[in-house]
């Protein structure tokens, strides 16, 4: 089989052996018209919201979690698929170091294992992620390659900026920063970092999940997380959301509560629509209770929720529950811009 | 309003208003995705009737969707729920015998084919499927799914990847 991108991608080029698949499979092809359609239903009403109180609070079986200071890991040795110097880069628009040693513009080197890459004001330098992709550090940004291997690959962004882009299967490719770790799930996303530690994720393809404190943020393309300091990662929110809702879910993660009408917490289920499918079903596992069954019923009005997955089991955070949901809201929130 | 030159939201707005033939026009647009969702989950033989079930849970629910524009994550959602209650219910996956239970029959290396793409990730298979199966180009599929144009091409160069890895070199 030929690496033919076109004939795959719009039958431009010429592939045989995709060719010979398609006439391989074609048999499958659905041809079938559509059959009559019954007789509609009434709209089925919204369900109404039910607050109940759960007795006592569950412990959140976070989902997908692999915790964000597990930073001792120790990488296989390199081979196989992995870079085995390194990874290389090329500096451009001013000057970088590289363990100390001048990296001019327009000249490249190998950032080693343990090593770090530090750009200089106006310098930006494209980092080869052995065969994957490729990570853009911004200007007065420092990078350390933490280790490479054939299970993972693995950077820490002390300060400053990047933008990564990787094609790999999910949790290969895991950036450190000082309060999280955003682990690849087959995307593209810009980060920031402050000299504080604060973590800014915005996810632009695909999606990542930002780790940390035992916590995980699921955040798909669209969406941004900020993680700060002793708290974790933040609730995701659409990058596009209004200030209101942004302001609120800040406020939230604050640990700001309130009377409900006034909580942050009560403005994000009254301001979340069927956009925010990804905020809510986040903050299922941020909260307990009647605020917990407050955000399952608003879920459950703008987003569907598939049959085997129960209100009991949802509102007691049960993790496959919450799991199956979250695959099932996933082709909504594959919805292109 | 022609049915070809509608836009979807236009369509799912029409069907909310209870039309019928715009009904079949979001059909046209999208058995072809729907089917290879459920391809993906369920035996061939009952993919056909799983499609006609998604079809008619989405004609008697479509006054739900708020957003008329959402509606192709939206069908494939159900798509997804509705063929894995499918499977769970009825036949496991593993029994491919069942795959030959179409007209006319496939040969046996095309069930083979279509197992290999089941056992790769799920991400992949639903792409592959629309690609390999459906026809569709990518582009044809980033419009029917929603997906942006960049992540289905990754999800076929990965797909596709592994597939061979899978098939040995064999298509």
């Amino acid at each position: 089989m030929s690496d033919d991108a076109d004939y795959l991608w719009d039958k431009s080029g010429d592939d045989p052996e995709v060719a010979g698949l398609e006439r391989l499979l074609g048999g499958f092809a659905h041809q079938a018209p559509l059959r009559a359609p019954p007789p509609r239903r009434r709209r089925a009403a919204f369900i109404a919201v039910s607050v109940v109180v759960v007795a006592a609070a569950v412990v959140i079986a976070v989902l997908l979690v692999r915790r964000g200071d597990e930073r001792g890991v120790q990488l296989a040795a390199v081979d196989g698929g992995a870079a085995p110097d390194g990874f290389g880069f090329q500096v451009s628009g001013g000057a970088a170091l590289c363990d100390g040693a001048a990296a001019h513009a327009g000249s490249a080197g190998t950032l080693r294992v343990g090593g770090w890459l530090e750009t200089e004001v106006g310098a930006t330098a494209v980092v080869q992620v052995a065969d994957i992709g490729e990570v853009r550090l911004k200007p007065g940004s420092r990078l350390r390659l933490v280790g490479t291997g054939p299970g993972e690959h693995r950077l820490e962004l002390a300060h400053g900026r990047l933008s990564a882009r990787v094609t790999a299967p999910p949790r290969l490719f895991v950036v450190d920063t000082p309060v999280a770790a955003a682990v690849d799930l087959g995307c593209a996303y810009d980060m920031e970092v402050d000299d504080a530690g604060q973590t800014h994720l915005r996810v632009t393809s695909g999606a990542v999940s930002l780790e940390g404190h035992g916590q995980a943020s699921w955040v798909p393309w669209g969406h941004e997380v900020i993680a700060v300091p002793g708290r974790g990662p933040g609730t995701p929110v659409r990058s596009d959301a209004p200030a209101v809702l942004r302001d609120a879910l800040a406020r939230f993660d604050a640990g700001e509560g309130g009377g409900w009408s006034r909580s942050p917490l009560g403005i994000v289920v009254d301001e979340a629509g069927g956009q925010d499918a990804v905020t809510l079903w986040n903050l299922l596992t941020r909260t307990a209770g009647a605020d917990r069954a407050a955000v399952f019923a608003r879920l459950d009005e703008v987003a569907i929720r598939p049959e085997w997955v129960l209100e009991e089991d949802v509102l007691a955070a049960q993790p496959q529950a919450l799991e199956s949901w979250r695959e099932s809201l996933e082709g909504t929130w594959n919805l292109g811009p | 309003m022609e049915i070809r030159d509608a836009s979807v939201a236009e369509l799912v707005v029409a069907v909310q208003g209870g039309s019928r033939i715009a009904f079949t026009g979001l059909y046209e647009r999208f058995h072809r995705v729907v089917h290879a969702v459920v391809l993906a989950r369920v035996h061939a033989g009952d993919a056909g009737d799983v499609v006609q079930d998604v079809f008619a849970d989405a004609w008697a629910k479509l006054a739900t969707l708020r957003e008329p524009a959402a509606f192709p994550g939206w069908i494939l959602a159900m798509a997804r729920n509705r063929a894995t209650d499918h499977a769970r219910r009825r036949h496991p996956i593993s029994d491919d015998t069942a795959d030959l239970a179409v007209a006319p029959p496939p040969t046996s290396e095309a069930a083979a084919a279509l197992r290999a793409i089941r056992e790769l990730p799920e991400t992949y298979r639903e792409t592959l499927i629309m690609r390999l199966v459906e026809g569709l180009t990518g582009p044809e599929i980033a419009l029917r799914t929603g997906m942006t144009p960049d992540s289905v091409r990754v999800h076929l160069h990965r797909g596709i990847k592994l597939l061979r890895e899978k098939l040995g070199g064999q298509p």
